[in-house]
Parts: structure tokens; sequence; C-alpha cells
């Protein structure tokens, strides 16, 4: 009942993307009694890749909690969405779309900030070896 | 604790507690780069006459640079001619002929607890040597002394007429270690431009390419996993006794201690997450409705089930 049949064309509805450019971008896929919706979360470099792998991969693994949770993402992004009509039914919809939208501007400011941490440490481990090597021998 | 300690904790701890009340005991332990201890009581019924060996996987190549030298040194009457079966280095400790308690003694079993670290100084003192026989001479390149203290990873030391060139070969298991790993090595690097820390030794990486001065040596390894670290001692991180043994010290510990603040970086990431995920699950639930629990009735007035 889930996810629609693709084979039925009468069930799914007008597909939709919305992006901000080529890396950021949400994919909504309405149908008769669901939607599902994916996220492909920015990520600038090879740091920003591995955090934001770990974060999702972190989150689907607990997809049971998150009942509108994907355990994989759709092929081209990196987290989705299921909402049901049964989703709907127990829980309230404003609330499910609040929880997306936090999602979306949390995730990228999370990433951000685990970045700026790493690199915060790199910098702070590096700064006090040296300094301990440096310590060890005045300039002459 | 940024910085790690270059002494073994448990030979510290356990010999400080043994010196006021001596006991039998047998224990084998472990340090960083898969060197093993054992400390033992041969004779119960001495619990004074301590044994201390040590196993350290490149012994063959340390001899090579004059380890027993440096141990002699260091250990003088303590030191074994023959080491116990499955170690390379014995040392005959008696708690009777301790110094005195107070300072002196806690330096003498701080000296024991630093055996990895006096053992792993020899091609680095071999080298500083070197170099000043070299610098008399003007010109020329010391032998370059490789040591394999890990399965994969190697440290190279070879000392010019002008400086002493340390270069560690390491390699990350996980894509993510070797993520956080260029990172933080690249830290290393930009940290020089501080005037504070000028004076440090120049740090150079390259992952994959291996430097100039080992790049004629067989059988490197070349895949994306390896990262090659180079540190430039120049004589003013050696000239001074005091200071070469800081020197040694720290630039032995490189590799622990990069690779263990990764794995803290690691977990400080998981320990965040952890806290994301739960913000967002309370989000979520916010969203539940509370199922009403009515009861329904029948006109007979019988509950419905």
């Amino acid at each position: 009942m889930l996810t629609p049949r693709r084979a039925s064309k009468e069930v799914l509805l007008h597909p939709l993307t919305i992006s901000r450019n080529e890396n950021e971008r949400v994919l909504i896929e309405p149908s008769i009694n669901s939607i599902r919706l994916s996220i492909k979360i920015k990520q600038a470099d090879e740091i920003e890749r591995i955090l934001c792998h770990k974060f999702t991969r972190f989150m689907m693994q607990r997809a049971e909690n998150f009942i509108v949770l994907r355990r994989k993402p759709v092929k081209g992004y990196d987290i989705s969405f299921l909402i049901t009509n049964n989703h709907t039914d127990v829980m309230l919809k404003h609330k499910i779309v609040d929880f997306i939208i936090q999602f979306m501007e949390e995730v990228d400011k999370e990433i951000s900030e685990m970045k700026l941490s790493l690199n915060a440490r790199a910098r702070v481990v590096a700064e006090s070896y040296l300094a301990a090597v440096r310590a060890s021998s005045p300039v002459i | 604790m940024i910085l790690l300690e270059p002494h073994n904790y448990i030979i510290y701890t356990t010999l400080t507690e043994k010196a006021s009340q001596p006991a039998a005991l047998d224990v084998q332990f472990v340090d960083f780069d898969g060197v093993r201890f054992r400390l033992t009581t041969p004779d119960r019924k001495v619990p004074t006459a301590l044994v201390l060996s040590m196993n350290i996987r490149c012994w063959d190549e340390l001899v090579r640079y004059g380890v027993n030298e440096v141990l002699a040194r260091e250990y003088t009457s303590l030191l074994r001619a023959e080491p116990e079966n499955g170690y390379n280095v014995t040392l005959d400790v008696n708690l009777e002929q301790l110094p005195a308690s107070g300072e002196e003694r806690d330096a003498f079993i701080k000296s024991l607890a630093l055996l990895k670290r006096n053992a792993l100084a020899a091609p680095f003192e071999a080298g500083f040597q070197t170099q000043k026989q070299l610098e008399a001479g003007g010109t020329g390149q010391g032998e370059l002394m490789a040591l394999h203290y890990r399965d994969e990873e190697v440290i190279y030391v070879q000392a010019s007429s002008d400086r002493v060139t340390v270069i560690f070969s390491t390699t990350f298991r996980e894509e993510t270690d070797r993520v956080f790993g260029k990172v933080f090595l690249q830290e290393f690097v930009d940290a020089r431009r501080l005037p504070t820390i000028q004076a440090a030794p120049q740090v150079l990486y390259t992952t994959r390419e291996p430097p100039l001065e080992i790049r004629h040596l067989q059988g490197l390894n070349d895949t994306e996993d390896v990262g090659y670290v180079t540190f430039v001692l120049f004589p003013r991180h050696f000239a001074k006794a005091e200071v070469a043994a800081l020197t040694i010290t720290h630039i032995q510990l490189f590799r622990d201690y990069l690779h263990y603040h990764i794995k803290c970086s690691k977990a400080y990431m998981h320990s965040r997450m952890r806290h994301r995920v739960s913000e967002f699950q309370k989000v979520l639930n916010r969203a539940k409705t509370e199922v009403a629990v009515v009861d329904r009735k029948t006109a007979s007035g019988r509950t419905m089930r």
C-alpha cells in the first residue's frame, strides 16, 4: 500500500523538484495516498560529504523511530521521507511539515558546525603540538 | 588532555605502588605501536626483585641504530645481558635499592616508565650525531634509517649536513580517518605561520606521493590511504642535550598523537549527531496526536471491545 506502484499511472501525480542549485534540491513525489520527499543536502567538499553521509546514515539507521523516514534514500538524493495517509491520520499535518522544514534548516547548520569544530580542533591540536616542540627549542 | 604523555602509565603507577608496598605480581600490558610489556616478580618469596621486559616490533632495526648503547647509558646496571624469553629488553629492578621516597624516587620510576621512549630514541640520537659529523665535513648525507614500528607504517630518519629529516608514513584505515587526517595535517602545515611557533620544526605532508628522500625505496605503499609527514629538524632543535631529548620525545609520539585526535574528533561528532537526532525526534513527536481513549458503551451499559 505504501509506495504507489509505478505500473499504475493513475495513482501517481506530477513530481516536483525545488532546487537552489544542482547540489541542493528537494524532490517531492505525490501520489494518491502518500507523498515522498527526498532531499539532497549541500556538500561543498570532501569533509562535508563525509559528515553528511555519517549524519544521514545515523538517522536512517533509526528510521523506525522517525516513522516518516525511509531506510534508503532515492537515488541521487541523501535522505528520503515517505508520508502516507496513515501517518497524516495519526499525526498533525502541519507539525509534520514543521519537522521537515526544521530538518532542512538544521541539517546544513549542523554539518557546517561540525566542520568548523573539526577545523578548530585540528588547529588547537597542531598548535599545541608544535608549541611543545618549539618550547623545547628556543631560537638561537 | 591535549598532549600525550611519553611515559607508560601502567609501569609508573604499578612501580610507585609496589615501591611502598612490595607484593608478588605478574602483569602483561601494551603500549602504543604494539609494544608489549611484562612486569613480574620471578620469585614469589622475594617481592622486591622485579623484572620489567619489553617486546618491540622493530628491535632488529633498533639494534642496528645503537639501541643497546642508549639503553646501557640510561639503565646501566639494571639492564640484563640476556633478555627474558619472548622479549627484547629486560631490566632487573630491585625495590630495596630504590632511592629514598620523594623526588628522586619519582624520577627513577619515571625513567623506567620511559623505556619505550628511550629505545625508540636510538635512531634519532644516531641521526643527530651523524648531522654533527656531516656539518664538520661540510656536505653529504647520512644513512636513511628506516624503523618499521607498525605493520604498514615506517619512520625514516636521515641526517644531512644542515638538518635531520624525519619522515612518518601513516595509513588511514577508513575514509573518514583519511579525510580528518588531511584536515589535521593541513593545520600542522599552516600552524607554523603563527609568529609564536615559527621556531617549531617545519612540517610537510603529502598523501599518496612519497617525499623525494624515500622515493627510491622499494615496496612503498602508494594507495589513497597512506600519508607522508616530513619534519625538518634544524640544529637548534637538537643542539643542546636536553632540548634534543624533548624533541625526540615529541617527534616519536607524533603518529599516536595524530591518530588519537582523529579518533577523538570522531567520537565528538558521534555524540553531537546523537544529540541532534534526538532533537529531531522530539520535533517529530510533537506531530503525533494523542489517540483519544473513549469508552464506547452499548445502550444497556456494557463496554464495547
